[in-house]
């Protein structure tokens, strides 16, 4: 089922065109990357999404309902985890999480236990009567994430999530996105940190300059650039090593022998890692480290607009 | 150039006149209608010489005034004398170039003087021969600009005809490859195909004659034919083929060729580079291409004030990507115009998308898949 349907989103601002024609879908149960720089169009998209923003052109469908004409039923499905953190200091943790839950019209006994629910996922419960005022970034985050989810939105949408934030906490927050998708989310992430969107993205979308250049897999955005990868093999010493040898085998393009690290260019879509850690070990080749370097999305950006995700 | 010249001198006239105007009217000694009558005659005497176009004409017109004055020197007043040395100027100015001495000579007459007018006669042969020396300039810096003009308009027009003469031998040469091409075409036809149709034709006639009395020589004598026109075929196949250029030959050359004469006509350095398998890329690809790095390139020239164009064409595994930067100014915030609408429109036509990046020079990078 299609979660969301965006088709030839646009939106302007005077002259400036913040978002071009997009048009994507994203179907139940996936988690959807918005990878590109700042100021590609990525915040812009999501403020649309979440009816912030009137789009200029361009129609908007969650779970195959207009939003424009179907407000209250998007809203009522849609989690939104802002770029700034939306929470009121002045009220405790609890209430916190209460009040978003209120505003998407939960009651009683049910507010109370979907509230309690949200906060034992983000590891809060503990905390519920403390005032957020004094919480660290992190905490304060996991606090977001959590009024956020209370009302459990089909669609969940996490604009820069882990900027500012402790690597542990930015851990903790990745591995929470994959458990609220294991338990049915549907998850959009917008980031420019290509090493979060690789780690949990089912599929991914490169943005830049308010379009869409590529969207598909991770493997699918690799294969885009190139079909091959580079296995580097660090050795003790570069002795017995025939180049002719490893060449002969399947998927293996060229080979570079330094002193003390191996250099084979091979076909990306072929495993033969095990026979060329074979061939070192029948010929007694003590081996260091194996590295495999395919090309990252970093990468991927790089060839095809020739600049740098993050200046 | 000449009317201002000759208003120059009207207007010196004018002057003389008015004064003697003033200074004969106040004085009683001549009536002042025959004063008034006198220098009408002169002004209409004076004014027929630049109406003239003839030139013996105006010299005659300009000793008739000298005369004129002459007379009114002698008979009406001696005042009359410092109309002279102008029209002197105007009249010595003819046959002799040397300005010190036509200063002499027009001062000569200051002999004749009363010597209550000479100050005055000095001062107005000295006023009247700088307005000259000023009419002689002008009419040398005249002269030489039409020289000038005589010789650009020369130079304009040989450069023309070679302009012409140029187009013409392009249009020559490239007729005459056509010729070269359809010649060697139909030799290799002739040579090649003509050859073994016209021997397969005789035998599978002979065969035919011999198809009832030797069934078995005619069997023969068809194979043989049969074996003849497969052979054929193939010629015509590898012909065809010979003469077909591969597709990213012409897409390729297209572009250098318009990219070398856009930096003969342009002055904008531009460098071609490209990268990976170019046969992947389809015609209608190349079609797009071409137009769009056009249409950036005139951007380039209209907006960007850069001195480098380049162009990349790099075929990646699954996608191609077409980058045409400059080294300009580039442009933080732009308008879209109907140039790069109309890029967007063609690239959206081979389900394609082209960014526009004007963050450090003006790049336009066209991305589209590969089958």
């Amino acid at each position: 089922m299609k979660v969301l349907e965006m088709k030839g989103l646009t939106k302007k601002f005077g002259d400036f065109i913040a978002v071009d024609n997009v048009t994507l879908t994203v179907a139940e149960g996936e988690i959807f990357g918005f990878l590109g720089p700042n100021g590609a169009g990525k915040s812009t998209s999501i403020h649309m999404i979440s009816g912030l923003l009137r789009s200029t052109f361009g129609q908007i469908n969650i779970l195959g309902k207009d939003i424009v004409k179907h407000r209250k039923f998007a809203k009522m499905n849609i989690g939104i985890v802002p770029q700034d953190l939306a929470i009121y200091e002045d009220l405790t943790v609890y209430e916190n999480v209460k009040f978003f839950a209120g505003l998407y019209g939960l009651r009683g006994s049910r507010l109370k236990e979907q509230v309690a629910e949200a906060l034992e996922f983000v590891g809060l419960s503990d905390k519920h009567n403390s005032y957020p005022i004094n919480f660290s970034g992190g905490m304060k985050r996991r606090l977001n994430i959590a009024c956020a989810i209370a009302h459990r939105p089909k669609l969940l949408i996490m604009d820069e999530p882990t900027v500012g934030i402790d690597p542990q906490t930015r851990n903790y927050i990745l591995d929470s996105i994959k458990k609220l998708n294991k338990m049915g989310s549907t998850i959009i992430y917008t980031s420019h940190y290509m090493e979060e969107v690789e780690e949990i993205c089912t599929r991914i979308a490169i943005v830049d300059h308010g379009k869409v250049i590529v969207e598909g897999t991770k493997e699918q955005l690799q294969a885009v650039v190139t079909d091959k990868k580079d296995i580097w093999i660090e050795v003790k010493s570069n002795k017995n090593i025939r180049a002719q040898e490893i060449e002969k085998i399947k998927g293996v393009e060229s080979i570079q022998i330094d002193e003390r690290v191996i250099k084979i260019h091979s076909d990306m879509d072929i495993n033969n890692l095990n026979q060329i850690i074979q061939y070192f070990l029948s010929n007694e080749i003590e081996i260091r480290s194996v590295e495999e370097k395919s090309s990252n999305l970093e990468n991927v950006f790089l060839t095809l607009t020739g600049r740098n995700l993050r200046d | 150039m000449r009317n201002i010249i000759e208003s120059r001198i009207i207007l010196n006239k004018l002057l003389l006149l008015g004064y003697i105007a003033f200074s004969e009217i106040g004085s009683k000694s001549v009536q002042t209608s025959v004063i008034v009558l006198l220098l009408l005659l002169y002004f209409s005497i004076n004014m027929t010489i630049p109406i003239t176009k003839w030139e013996l004409g105006k010299k005659s017109l300009v000793i008739l005034s000298m005369v004129f004055i002459g007379v009114c020197f002698v008979f009406v007043d001696s005042f009359f004398i410092i109309l002279l040395p102008i029209n002197l100027y105007e009249y010595i100015v003819y046959y002799i170039r040397k300005k010190w001495i036509v200063l002499a000579l027009t001062l000569l007459p200051v002999l004749f003087v009363t010597e209550s007018d000479r100050l005055i006669y000095v001062l107005v042969s000295v006023f009247s021969f700088l307005v000259f020396v000023m009419e002689i300039q002008a009419m040398q810096r005249l002269e030489n600009y039409e020289v000038q003009n005589d010789r650009m308009r020369i130079k304009i027009q040989k450069l023309q005809k070679q302009l012409h003469d140029n187009d013409e031998y392009i249009k020559q040469s490239k007729y005459t490859f056509q010729l070269e091409e359809r010649n060697r075409l139909s030799q290799d036809i002739h040579d090649k195909i003509g050859h073994s149709m016209t021997s397969a034709l005789i035998q599978m006639e002979a065969a035919k004659s011999l198809l009832v009395k030797d069934r078995e020589k005619s069997n023969e004598l068809l194979q043989n034919a049969i074996n003849i026109s497969k052979d054929g075929i193939e010629k015509i196949r590898v012909t065809l083929k010979d003469i077909k250029p591969a597709t990213q030959q012409m897409g390729i050359q297209r572009i250098r060729l318009f990219l070398d004469d856009f930096t003969a006509k342009q002055g904008l350095q531009t460098s071609l580079l490209h990268k990976g398998d170019v046969e992947m890329i389809s015609p209608l690809q190349w079609k797009v291409i071409y137009e769009n790095i056009r249409e950036s390139l005139t951007n380039t020239m209209k907006y960007a004030n850069a001195s480098v164009v380049s162009i990349e064409i790099h075929v990646l595994n699954r996608m191609l990507k077409v980058e045409v930067k400059d080294n300009g100014t580039g442009s933080s915030n732009m308008k879209k115009g109907i140039g790069i609408s109309g890029m967007e429109e063609r690239i959206a036509s081979i389900n394609g998308t082209i960014i526009v990046d004007g963050s450090n020079g003006f790049s336009v990078t066209m991305l589209f898949p590969l089958p």
